[in-house]
């Protein structure tokens, strides 16, 4: 090419979707067709009713895009490109663009466009119309393939499972475990596994209690233990790890072992200490043990995001400690203050409950006692205990509740019969204002203790819910409180009104959202999940959103929470407090591009929630 | 600006009587295509930006050796109608001037004579208003070269986006403060949000100019008056 007009196409190729074009020599008989076009703020590149037959590159300046109905679309400034929705709808333009500052355009001519868009797929994915096929294939190409979330079980396995039979006693039985030099065995009977002995438990088992070496190793092994499919992800394995505080799974493939694995093996596969922290938090006996692992949370967290769990699993995984720590504190202030007088559910509420929690959550939770609870009698220990608890946490790095919304608070220490008539109250009589604090209530987790009491309760909401539009349209308002921020305009964040500010709140103007109106589709069906990927799974399946809008909708919230912790990953790194307040001059190109499909997302979910659940006022 | 009707006409006149005399067949062209730019509104006239780069700064002395030309609108420069010729010098290439233009000794050893594309220029800008950053470089160049070339003159109506800058940000002495602003091209070029451009290449430079001019009619001129108003 004539190096003369070089310094263009450099600048072209700095910007999505040329850079992808780079070394495609046609690219440069493309730029000796660019017509140059200088506008002075006001001006139009593409007016009302005009046919546009030119894709745009803003090579300085800015360009507003607005609706037929003068609504603000977008801005975008020096190396974006517009025009290419009216391309490819044959040049019939719904929107108008104008210059906010003075603006300097480079004008591609409409065929070189449709030429790149049919020859390249690169070129064709970046203005591909559809947002949600977009974010998809964004997503797509961020997740790697080494990752424990994509990596099936079975290429984690070294070698063929060492079993014995269930006849055995356990001398034979250790016998076959130091020959095979292996940590765990397991016991069959036929081809079906029946139990599962560790190095732990002989050592637990058998050689503390002194049993004979006789005994039959169906004495002393774990029974039908939980075991996970060879072809679910490892990250599977991790959680079933995590969530039951054992460290060997029998791994089946159609109901047969096939092999045995051990939290050494996906720690060796990727650093996974979270496992282990788990297990840590059961062995400390004082709340200074406890707080010494907290201080270590910062780093578990941190390692989860370098090992590439995608968002899903963190969440849980943070969930799990989280719980951990409620779960032995409460062993802990059991041992203080002596056996319960009555039984009682810890219950776990929010994000804790939905498992999806982030390393910057403040406790939410709250207690149901069995109805034989009386005040008088009982009151004292579900005070001290849920004090012990309550406090303790909030040196464990979960922050007491700024809403009070905590079991210490006599307020939600309630019997079964109080809660039951407590949500009768809400779902019956809503008041929208009052619901706006207490949507909290309705993620709600029993986590420690008489767990069948949070499952009535849950019922009960359940039940309650679904029939009440009143309530459900109050919660339907409520969840459309909090809209997401329209794109971003160079290093502000934009809002419809026009409005730039230089930081915003992913939480409460990205993940929040996607909650609160999943909730309410999720309580309209009387689905009985509380995770909020889960509860979606429930809404496709129930049909309640148009087809596929429940599978974009997991994904934006994928892509939003994925910015979330990147950023609070790189605000631990700076030594910051991690918090959600993200500012747009942090983030790439990329994810402000994506992070937009994903707010138009949930800015057209809530407008389909006012549709589908409307109410007096809304 | 205002000029005289008497300039313009002796733009006329000069260009019909240059026409008769010159012997050199495509500088009678030239002369004989005319300046009727001049007398239409400045939306519809056809411009031409040009810049050259020099081995120095004295047109007797110094050679062109480098010419880029672009043809362009008040709202469009098409790329297309852009043209680049490098042209090899007959002194060598000091070191001075190489810091400025950076085409080395070595890009132009093969570079044709300036005198092999010199018509090629005129068949360019014939019948077109001309568009550069500072006229006092282009005008006496140009000049010479074709005085070298054919022994005789090249001269025609400039529109100097560097005079016209002047003009815009001239303030009586009495409101001066400080230094007066720059008006070489690239400090221009900022007080219009235009982007940066790496200077001094002819090309590049040329088409800087035309987004320049764009950019000084879209926030100060009246586009329905006469070009000649911006001629000098």
């Amino acid at each position: 090419m004539d190096i003369e007009l070089s310094e263009i196409l450099d600048t072209l190729c700095e910007y999505a979707p040329f850079a992808d074009l780079k070394e495609e020599p046609i690219l440069q008989d493309m730029v000796k067709d660019i017509e140059i076009q200088y506008l002075r703020a006001g001006g139009w590149a593409i007016a009302p009713g005009e046919k546009n037959e030119t894709l745009f590159f803003i090579r300085s300046g800015a360009i507003e895009s607005t609706s037929k109905s003068g609504k603000l679309l977008q801005r975008m400034h020096e190396g974006d490109v517009f025009g290419s929705s009216s391309l490819l709808r044959g040049g019939k333009s719904s929107h108008t663009m104008r210059a906010l500052e003075d603006t300097l355009l480079y004008r591609i001519p409409a065929r070189w466009f449709i030429q790149f868009y049919n020859e390249f797929d690169a070129f064709s994915d970046f203005f591909e119309l559809s947002r949600e096929i977009r974010l998809k294939t964004a997503m797509d190409s961020q997740s790697s393939d080494l990752s424990l979330m994509t990596c099936p079980i079975h290429s984690l396995l070294r070698r063929p499972p060492i079993s014995a039979d269930h006849n055995v006693d356990i001398k034979t039985a250790a016998n076959i475990m130091s020959e095979e030099r292996v940590s765990s065995l397991l016991i069959t009977n036929g081809d079906k596994v029946v139990g599962i002995l560790t190095d732990r438990d002989l050592r637990n088992r058998v050689v503390a209690k002194g049993l004979p070496l006789d005994t039959g190793v169906d004495q002393v092994m774990t029974h039908d233990p939980i075991s996970v499919d060879a072809g679910d992800f490892a990250s599977e394995a991790v959680l079933k790890m995590m969530a039951t505080n054992i460290h060997h799974l029998p791994v089946l493939k159609k109901g047969r072992p096939v092999g045995v694995i051990s939290t050494g093996d996906l720690v060796q596969r990727e650093s996974h200490g979270s496992v282990y922290v788990i297990s840590d938090i059961y062995k400390q006996e004082d709340i200074d043990g406890l707080v010494q692992i907290s201080q270590k949370m910062t780093h578990t967290f941190t390692q989860l995001i370098s090992a590439d769990a995608n968002t899903q699993m963190i969440g849980n995984a943070l969930s799990h400690i989280g719980v951990a720590f409620v779960k032995r504190l409460l062993q802990l202030g059991e041992q203080k203050l002596g056996p319960p007088p009555v039984s009682y559910c810890f219950l776990a509420l929010g994000s804790q409950a939905r498992e999806e929690q982030t390393i910057t959550t403040d406790q939410d939770n709250a207690i149901i006692l069995n109805d034989r609870y009386n005040d008088a009698e009982h009151g004292d220990y579900f005070r001290e205990l849920s004090e012990f608890v309550c406090y303790n946490l909030d040196k464990c790095g979960y922050p007491l509740c700024t809403g009070d919304i905590m079991a210490m608070n006599p307020k939600w220490r309630m019997t079964l019969s109080q809660w039951k008539q407590q949500f009768s109250d809400w779902i019956q009589k809503p008041k929208a204002e009052a619901l706006l604090n207490l949507s909290i209530f309705f993620d709600l987790r029993g986590v420690y203790g008489n767990k069948t009491l949070a499952k009535q309760l849950n019922r009960h909401i359940i039940e309650q819910a679904k029939d009440h539009k009143g309530f459900l349209s109050a919660l339907a308002r409520n969840a459309n409180q909090r809209t997401p921020p329209l794109g971003f305009f160079r290093q502000f964040v934009l809002d419809g009104e026009g409005k730039q500010s230089r930081t915003f709140n992913l939480k409460s103007r990205g993940i929040a959202p996607i909650n609160d109106l999943v909730r309410v589709h999720a309580l309209a069906l009387g689905s009985n999940k509380l995770n909020t990927f889960e509860r979606l799974e429930d809404i496709e399946e129930a049909g309640v959103m148009p087809d596929g809008r429940a599978r974009d909708l997991i994904l934006a919230l994928e892509m939003i929470s994925m910015v979330r912790i990147k950023n609070q990953k790189a605000q631990i790194e700076n030594g910051e407090e991690p918090n959600n307040n993200v500012n747009p001059e942090t983030l790439s190109a990329f994810e402000k591009r994506h992070l937009r499909d994903a707010f138009n997302i949930v800015a057209r979910q809530q407008e389909f929630l006012k549709y589908r659940y409307p109410g007096k006022g809304s | 600006m205002t000029k005289t009707t008497d300039q313009i006409d002796d733009w006329q006149i000069t260009f019909e009587k240059l026409a008769e005399e010159v012997n050199t067949p495509i500088l009678r062209s030239f002369y004989q295509a005319g300046v009727a730019g001049l007398r239409i509104p400045l939306r519809d006239a056809p411009m031409v930006a040009l810049d050259i780069e020099t081995t120095g700064l004295d047109p007797n002395g110094d050679d062109i050796i480098s010419i880029g030309l672009v043809e362009f609108s008040l709202d469009r420069i098409p790329l297309n109608a852009a043209q680049y010729w490098l042209a090899k010098p007959h002194g060598p290439l000091t070191a001075e001037s190489v810091t400025i233009h950076e085409i080395t000794h070595d890009e132009i050893k093969d570079a044709p004579r300036l005198s092999s594309f010199l018509d090629e220029v005129l068949t360019a800008i014939a019948g077109k208003i001309v568009v550069v950053h500072c006229a006092a470089i282009e005008r006496p160049f140009l000049n010479q070269a074709a005085e070298k070339l054919y022994g005789e003159p090249l001269i025609f109506p400039i529109i100097d986006t560097m005079a016209l800058e002047a003009e815009i940000i001239h303030k009586p002495w009495w409101k001066r403060f400080g230094r007066q602003p720059s008006i070489r091209l690239d400090s221009c070029r900022q007080r219009y949000h235009l982007p940066r451009y790496r200077a001094h290449q002819a090309l590049i430079d040329a088409i800087s100019c035309a987004e320049l001019f764009q950019a000084q009619a879209a926030h100060h001129y009246d586009h329905d008056k006469l070009t000649q108003d911006f001629c000098c």
